[in-house]
């Protein structure tokens, strides 16, 4: 049964296609303006988000704190909202909505400004001039509260299933299209795709949970749920609150377990399978115990092949897991997920056991769902690639990984860096201890040359050799400057990196 | 002709490790601040005897390979938007000769008048420096001030410029994909050359480049930081060039400098990390106002040498002194404010770490303590 995910322009017909296809399908209705009025209820000031967004685009941080909990309130609305696997959402960025959730419809609505402006002028009684103003601030202010809050913008084709374009077909039209294309096998939940909408749902409770409970409100919590596991992450300073995390998650609907690491940061690591008692486990760790970050694992299939065994398989007769683990109470840990796990939920384990763990999960496809994944918890200061692409070449993979990173490193604005450099850039062995060794002495050299020999020197930064050869005295000063400083700020760095303050 | 060599000071080892403290102490605060450090490194030279325009020039040099290295990193990490520093860069070189053709004509003007060598270079430097920075501190403080006792919500720094130029829509728009903004050219070109300006007058570009950036530009913090920085090389390279060119450049003080801030630094930004940011706000403002009175106080002498006003010239010593009492108080006491804070987060941090004991369990059972 399918979720359809509608997006439009402001006064662009979006309401009425919603309708028309609701009133055809008997599909289950809901719209942005009662998200809104959920959101008051619960309590986020989203006026205020919204105000702030469109004046400047300085956002505070706890802004970003009432922008998670609009979008948690988001996803929660729409997981509770198709309990019977049936829903028909439209409003603003609504294909942005679920991101990362297989089997969902998101789709697209163009119409002319001109057929927006006839509209608007009907609607709100404007003369053409003002309606066309208010039109295009509307778009702006919008498309502002797109980039903010789903770090996206409307204009990406790729982030649409389905772009109808209403200037050469009616309503009517269009809403059948969408209809046929709704009912097709590719937009069916699948296993896969409900379970990562519960998951979804149960760390949007949890959030929601969290921010609402006295004891753990304004905490800086990062929070995923795989499985009906609930990982949260929060910050040293917060230290005396981590109890209450856990005792607030107890009992929360379709909460297995929950893990609560304290992290200053996080680090992402992606890769096709996890080994705990692996070198490049331990060179993660190593890092992570240095900067005081929990280690987020991504399973990530590149091949795209389905992860979960039974995908494919309509679910509408299992129901939501969710509602098979409310008990609240201590459920089997071993749980069948049914999927090649490839070491994750060791390593997830090994993790835990050390306190670095922010979760882990699996994900088939490439950097869009890598994106789509990890968008709305993004607060990395590392993402590693790890071995990925296996089952091709050596070269095709390194080709394939080296552009996974640029993309990721532009939409992420994070430093990714390969598992293989890792150990040079971060942490600190044999070859960096020659590597001090040289610099040192290059920078003993250096200082010793100049300040043995300073009337040369004088001589050509202001003396007669100066007066001679006024640029290439500057030349070789805005040469040599940088060499030294590149020198010697390999050494620091260097020696800092020892004492674990880098 | 003249040669400008006899303008360099003697470096004994006294003075070469009150310049290496200087740098460090730049370095811990331009770390901390996100600034150049130059605001308390350019005068301190000077209260070591070095001539006004040559302390700007080894200071926008060592600015000049700082940055060079730090942009380096900041690119690694996707935080440069080269668009944004280009379209930048190009106004503030006109920012920058402006600057270089005032001190050098300033500093040549000193002579054949009875007038101290350089003393009109110095006053004029002191000047720029004593108005610009009392703006920025005061109106750091005052932000702070103002907005004790309310809270959470009422933490950022005022946006009251910030909205009234965000309304602003003066085309050509140009769009900048890395920052994801849209500035108009001409504000992009007045900033540029106020950036350039004061880079080159006083060795202070980021305090104008970096919240410009943030506030009047719409850019994200990480992405302005790192554009200023590689903005900052361009500009440290095209003032290093143009100073080196007019025999400015003591490297001798540009190398000692690095001795000390590119350990600072690392320190200083350490202390970002663990320190809040009301309480980062306002040690920088603090520290800058007492940089500024330091600044000030040095004023009526370089009046005197200029004969601008009558002052007996045995009272000079005293001035610097005080000068050199307030800028050093300033350095000291904020470097030591915020190492107090790194060395404390960092016990805290180890001892932390040490005492993690983590349970794995189910909902019914606490899942990580702290012993």
């Amino acid at each position: 049964m399918p979720i359809v995910l509608i997006s439009s322009s402001p006064h662009g017909s979006g309401r009425e296609l919603a309708q028309n296809l609701a009133e055809k399908t008997g599909w289950t209705l809901y719209s942005r303006d009662q998200v809104v009025e959920k959101a008051y209820e619960t309590g986020i000031r989203l006026s205020r988000l919204e105000t702030s967004i469109i004046k400047s685009p300085v956002i505070r941080e706890n802004l970003a704190r009432e922008r998670d909990l609009y979008l948690a309130l988001v996803a929660k609305t729409i997981c509770e909202t198709a309990t019977d696997g049936n829903l028909i959402y439209h409003g603003r960025a609504g294909h942005l909505i679920a991101p990362g959730i297989p089997g969902v419809l998101r789709v697209g609505l163009g119409s002319t400004l001109e057929m927006r402006i006839d509209r608007v002028m009907k609607q709100l009684n404007l003369p053409q001039e003002k309606a066309r103003e208010y039109l295009e601030k509307l778009d702006e202010d919008i498309e502002k509260w797109i980039r903010y809050i789903h770090r996206e913008t409307s204009r990406n084709a790729l982030a649409y299933d389905l772009f109808l374009n209403l200037q050469h077909m009616t309503l009517e039209n269009a809403s059948t299209i969408l209809y046929e294309t709704a009912i097709l096998k590719d937009f069916r939940l699948t296993l896969e795709g409900r379970n990562k909408l519960d998951d979804k749902c149960l760390a949007a409770n949890a959030k929601i949970h969290l921010a609402r409970n006295p004891e753990t409100s304004g905490m800086d919590l990062g929070i995923r749920a795989v499985n009906g596991a609930v990982t949260v992450t929060y910050m040293p300073r917060q230290e005396v609150s981590a109890a209450s995390i856990s005792k607030a998650l107890r009992g929360l609907k379709g909460c297995r377990e929950n893990i609560c690491t304290m992290a200053e940061t996080n680090i992402l690591w992606i890769q096709e399978s996890f080994d705990p008692k692996g070198e490049n486990f331990d060179q993660v760790t190593q890092l992570a115990k240095r900067w005081g970050a929990a280690i987020e694992l991504l399973r990530l299939d590149s091949e795209g092949k389905e992860i979960f065994l039974n995908h494919g398989l309509e679910n509408s007769q299992s129901g939501p897991r969710s509602s098979q683990m409310d008990t609240g109470g201590v459920e089997d840990d071993d749980i069948d997920t049914g999927y090649e796990d490839k070491g994750l939920s060791e390593t997830v384990e090994e993790l835990v056991a050390i306190g670095r763990s922010a979760g882990g999960f699996s994900i088939s496809g490439a950097a869009r769902e890598v994106i789509d994944a990890v968008k709305d918890n993004n607060n990395y200061s590392l993402i590693i690639l790890g071995n990925l692409f296996l089952s091709k070449g050596h070269e095709t993979s390194t080709r394939l990984t080296r552009e996974l990173g640029l993309e990721l490193k532009e939409k992420l604005k994070a430093p990714v860096i390969t598992s293989g450099e890792l150990h040079s850039r971060f942490l600190f062995g044999k070859k960096q201890a020659f590597k001090l060794l040289g610099y040192v002495l290059a920078t003993f050299l250096i200082y010793w040359l100049v300040f043995s020999f300073q009337d040369p020197i004088l001589n050509i930064l202001g003396g007669e050799l100066h007066s001679k050869f006024k640029w290439a005295a500057s030349i070789g000063i805005a040469l040599f400057v940088p060499v030294v400083a590149y020198v010697y700020s390999t050494v620091t760095g260097l020696v800092l990196k020892i004492v674990d303050i880098d | 002709m003249e040669h400008l060599i006899v303008n360099f000071i003697h470096i004994d080892m006294s003075t070469a490790l009150q310049i290496v403290l200087l740098g460090f102490i730049g370095g811990v605060l331009s770390g901390f601040i996100g600034s150049g450090g130059a605001f308390f490194m350019t005068p301190g030279m000077m209260n070591l005897g070095v001539e006004g325009v040559i302390a700007v020039a080894s200071n926008i040099t060592h600015k000049f390979g700082k940055a060079m290295v730090g942009s380096h990193k900041h690119g690694e990490a996707g935080n440069v938007d080269k668009k944004l520093a280009l379209y930048v860069l190009v106004s503030a070189v006109i920012g920058i000769q402006l600057a270089v053709f005032i001190n050098s004509l300033l500093f040549k003007g000193g002579t054949g008048h009875g007038a101290s060598k350089g003393a009109g270079a110095n006053l004029y430097i002191s000047l720029v420096f004593t108005l610009i920075l009392s703006v920025v501190a005061l109106s750091m403080l005052r932000d702070v001030l103002k907005n004790r006792g309310k809270g959470d919500d009422d933490s950022g720094p005022s946006r009251q410029i910030a909205d009234a130029l965000a309304r602003l829509n003066l085309p050509p728009m140009i769009h900048f994909k890395v920052a994801d903004v849209k500035v108009s050219l001409w504000i992009l070109l007045l900033v540029g050359i106020a950036t350039g300006y004061l880079a080159g007058t006083i060795g202070v570009g980021g305090f104008i480049g970096v919240p410009a950036m943030i506030y009047v530009f719409g850019v994200p913090t990480a992405v302005a930081a790192g554009t200023e920085l590689y903005l900052a090389m361009f500009m440290g390279a095209y003032g290093a060039l143009s100073y080196a060119f007019q025999g400015f450049v003591d490297i001798r003080l540009t190398m000692l400098m690095y001795l000390g801030s590119l350990v600072g630094i690392y320190l200083g930004v350490y202390g970002v990390k663990v320190v809040n940011e009301r309480y980062i706000r306002m040690v920088t403002s603090l520290i800058i106002l007492l940089c500024v009175i330091s600044r000030a106080i040095a004023i009526p002498m370089y009046l005197r040498q200029l004969g601008l006003i009558d002052m007996d010239p045995g009272l000079d010593v005293y001035f610097n002194n005080i000068s050199k009492f307030f800028l050093f108080a300033s350095g000291i006491s904020g470097t030591l404010l915020i190492l107090i804070n790194v060395v404390r987060s960092y016990r805290q941090r180890r001892k932390i770490q040490k005492s993690i004991r983590v349970v794995k369990s189910s909902s019914s059972k606490l899942s990580l303590g702290v012993e």
